[in-house]
């Protein structure tokens, strides 16, 4: 009897310590990860995307119409990172009768727009327009005038380098950044852009400038163009007293000043140092794009700056632009304002800013365009940005958002897999279940309409990966885990995992002790 | 017997020095393709007698902002004890030499994290850039895929861990992690990892992200020595190794054509006294080929403008219509007396 209660104690034990205990153990420290949906992260492929876009052929005849689609087919079908749809028409009596009359080209383009909508995004016209001094010409609006179908080859080459260009996009979808990629800002939802004007010398000379009327109206009117991508808050501010060493070389010539002094390019860099000490661009918590405008002292005027090749910089306006970073625009002033008594200086604001304006574009992605045999480009003569640049910047920005959520989850799963011991708590789960859920709703949709998509999965995204709780070395790893439970309840477990076997044998009714015999 | 070891140092010195001038320059350096420069400079440690650690990080900081690195590229993690410590006999000041030539600490140095802020956990989260949401700019690791990071850290060390302000320590496994979650994330084009501890190698050993270049001030089973004492300060006032490399920074400046090799090799056996190691394997560039201002310096590409917007007619923004009132905010004065809080019975 005081066998089977013996034996009773030590089957209770075993079962509250092995049975109810460890399974318990197990559950209370296993650590709370939130189900993620791995197999969908793991089946994305970032370069795999590519934009669509459509466009319309309109010419005075069949044939010709025909030949430039064919010929614009032929150079796009093999492009994985478009896809056009093309669709072609003859040109109505009426259109062909106002492009036959009219012959500047912006109000043939005014007056074809009652007839087209060239309003709508990411559609762009190919229009045929007899007797044009070149080969093409592309305006502001969606729209480009050929001449004929010897014009085929310039078309194919506009439409690949300036409309639709196809190795910006190339460079947004990529592992490693390409040119464009390095000079303008990581996408995000806001940007600050902040005008500084900076004075070294205010007791020696009075400058007259509306800071904030020139921010609001200038370069307001761009970034209100651009409102569909980001939004900005435009600041700006006057800093006294910066001065900087430019290290100019005085060289005399024949001039309303007899001298200039020459900056070298590379000292250039130097100067931004200077203006982060005090442009204050760390006060907020989005990306600042810094605009100075740097007024020369009288005894310094006037400069200009010499390239690292030795050679002068011809223009008026003295500037320069630091990829990721902003503009400088160097005003130095007339000759006959510093030798009067009381020296007033004006820059010129519409000089000045067009050289910002020019920073801007490049750095929010609006490339330059180089120059294709046949074809002309108008040149801009207003701060806001041709419609059909917007159009690709809209494609470019969906393409790198997109590509960059997808590398972004990837990376993230398989972080979390390989630590096992990081917490996933609700906040990272909803944001990358969200972050998936989006992309994968755009999944074989090209751009354009998904600009908003792609942005709301790249911020998912961002902000899943940059989760502050996703930190290894807050939680314990498992090793540690072990090393402070086993010195608890292992002396515990020795005897009751002992007495397993003289349980085992009472149950199956065998002799717990070997019997004495003599 | 001390003396003429001294000689012997002074002299083989001498014979490195010139030696060093005399090193072919490489013709062409191998292209890097970085767009900016950052420096992260750790102090892991804390309390008086350890002077020597901060001496060793602020005099690190002063030859990179020399070099061109600007204050908004570089986080300095010191404990920032030193200067105004009430056994500091020069208060306000730190030097980083017996001879108390160069005040290392002067009157524009930029500590991001200081005093107890320099923990294991905030070191981490500014490598892999998981940052609590209210954190300033100013205290964040804003690199991209084209920035170069220096990271120097420096302190007391062991085998495979670095022990942070005498309390906690960071293992060589979560650095190495760290690194591969900022090389996932495109956070660094390559890193220069430079630790001065006892048996600083070990903190190394674990990295396995690619673009790496790696050195410390000791092996494993080695201790890393300091350099000397200032008897008017009273404690140790530097260590060795990084005497000798701010020995070579010294001749460095922002054009120079030093390469990273000579860098590796700057401080032999018998100058430090322990075995400077290296790690090259995860570096995919010949160290022999890479200018030191890769690291040291600072790249700020500039373009010139060549095509300005030439603005016909003046753009004018529509006004948003705002409904405020401004309201006159009325002043008054505080009564002088608050009698008003007082009861009268």
């Amino acid at each position: 009897m005081y066998q089977s209660n013996r034996m009773w104690a030590s089957a209770s034990f075993v079962g509250v310590l092995i049975i109810i205990g460890m399974p318990l153990w197990w559950k209370t420290t296993e650590v709370y990860r939130v189900s993620l949906p791995y197999e969908k992260i793991s089946s994305f492929k970032p370069l795999s995307h590519f934009v669509t876009t459509e466009l319309k052929v309109l010419a005075n005849d069949d044939a010709t119409a025909s030949k430039i689609v064919s010929e614009i087919q032929k150079a796009f079908a093999e492009s994985d990172i478009i896809k056009i749809k093309i669709e072609k028409t003859v040109m109505s009596e009426r259109q062909q009768h106002i492009l036959r009359s009219v012959v500047d080209m912006e109000k043939a383009v005014e007056e074809l727009a009652s007839t087209l909508d060239l309003d709508q995004e990411n559609i762009f016209h190919v229009v045929q327009k007899k007797s044009l001094s070149h080969n093409i010409w592309v305006g502001n609006e969606r729209i480009m005038f050929f001449d004929d179908e010897k014009a085929s080859e310039t078309i194919v080459k506009a439409l690949d380098g300036w409309i639709y260009q196809t190795s910006v996009l190339r460079g947004a979808r990529s592992d490693t950044p390409d040119q464009a990629r390095s000079t303008r800002f990581p996408p995000e939802s806001a940007y600050h852009i902040t005008l500084s004007i900076v004075h070294p010398r205010p007791d020696t000379m009075q400058v007259v400038w509306n800071a904030a009327e020139a921010v609001e109206d200038y370069i307001g009117s761009f970034v209100d163009e651009l409102s569909s991508l980001h939004n900005f808050t435009l600041k700006s501010q006057w800093l006294h007293l910066l001065d900087f060493e430019f290290q100019a070389r005085e060289i005399k010539e024949a001039s309303e000043w007899g001298r200039h002094f020459a900056v070298r390019q590379d000292r250039l860099s130097l100067l931004l140092t200077r203006l982060e000490e005090r442009a204050a661009t760390h006060v907020s918590e989005l990306s600042t794009i810094n605009l100075a405008l740097y007024i020369v002292p009288c005894d310094k005027a006037p400069i200009i700056i010499y390239d690292n090749e030795g050679r002068k910089n011809p223009l008026s306006i003295q500037a320069f632009m630091s990829p990721k970073w902003g503009g400088v625009v160097i005003a130095s002033p007339p000759a006959e304002q510093c030798s009067q008594q009381v020296r007033e200086f004006e820059p010129s604001v519409g000089q000045v800013m067009g050289a910002f304006v020019s920073h801007l574009r490049e750095l929010l992605g609006i490339t330059k365009k180089d120059a294709i045999e046949g074809a002309h480009l108008e040149p801009l003569r207003s701060v806001s940005p041709r419609r059909w640049e917007v159009d690709a910047l809209l494609r470019i920005r969906t393409l790198e958002q997109v590509t960059s959520a997808e590398r972004t989850l990837q990376s993230l799963a398989q972080l979390l897999e390989e630590i096992s011991n990081i917490v996933i708590n609700d906040e990272v789960g909803a944001s990358i279940a969200a972050a998936v859920s989006e992309l994968e709703a755009g999944a074989g949709e090209g751009a354009g309409a998904d600009a908003a998509r792609a942005g709301r999965a790249h911020a998912h995204a961002q902000r899943a990966f940059t989760h502050p709780s996703l930190l290894a070395l807050l939680y314990f790893p498992d090793d540690q885990k072990y090393a402070i439970y086993i010195p608890l309840f292992l002396p515990i477990m020795f005897p009751v995992v002992l007495s397993l076997r003289i349980l085992l044998l009472w149950f199956m009714g065998k002799p717990v002790h070997k019997e004495k015999t003599d | 017997m001390a003396f003429t070891n001294l000689m012997l140092v002074f002299i083989f010195n001498l014979l490195y020095l010139s030696l060093s001038s005399g090193i072919e320059i490489p013709e062409e350096f191998q292209k890097s393709n970085h767009t900016n420069n950052w420096a992260v400079l750790v102090d892991t440690s804390r309390f008086w007698f350890n002077y020597r650690h901060v001496a060793n990080v602020l005099s690190i900081y002063r030859s990179v902002k020399r070099l061109g690195i600007p204050d908004s590229q570089i986080i300095l993690m010191i404990s920032d004890d030193m200067a105004c410590n009430p056994r500091n006999p020069r208060p306000a000041t730190i030097f980083n030499s017996a001879h108390e030539q160069i005040n290392v600490y002067g009157d524009d140095v930029e500590v991001d994290y200081r005093g107890y802020e320099v923990s294991v956990e905030n070191f981490i989260r500014l490598l892999t850039g998981r940052v609590p949401p209210d954190t300033p700019r100013s205290k964040q690791l804003l690199t991209d895929e084209g920035s170069n990071i220096l990271i120097y850290l420096t302190g007391h060390g062991g085998d495979g861990f670095l022990k942070f302000q005498d309390s906690e320590e960071v293992t060589s496994q979560e650095l190495a992690d760290a690194l591969e979650q900022m090389w996932q994330k495109k956070r660094y084009n390559e890193i220069f990892f430079i630790i001065d501890t006892c048996q600083a190698s070990s903190m190394y050993e674990k990295f396995y992200s690619p673009n790496i270049l790696a050195t410390a001030s000791s092996l494993v089973g080695e201790d890393s020595l300091s350099h000397h004492v200032d008897s008017a300060i009273g404690v140790y006032i530097i260590d060795r190794y990084t005497y000798y490399v701010l020995e070579f920074l010294e001749n460095v400046h922002p054009n120079s054509k030093r390469t990273m090799s000579e860098f590796l090799a700057v401080c032999p056996k018998s100058a430090c006294l322990s075995t400077v190691g290296v790690r090259k394997d995860l570096f995919n560039r010949d160290p022999s080929k890479v200018p030191i201002t890769d690291f040291f310096g600072s790249v700020r590409p500039v373009i010139l403008t060549t095509d300005p917007i030439n603005i016909v007619e003046t753009p004018k923004r529509k006004k948003k219509t705002e409904n405020k009132t401004k309201v006159q905010v009325k002043r008054d004065y505080v009564p002088q007396f608050p009698m008003h809080l007082v009861q009268v019975t």
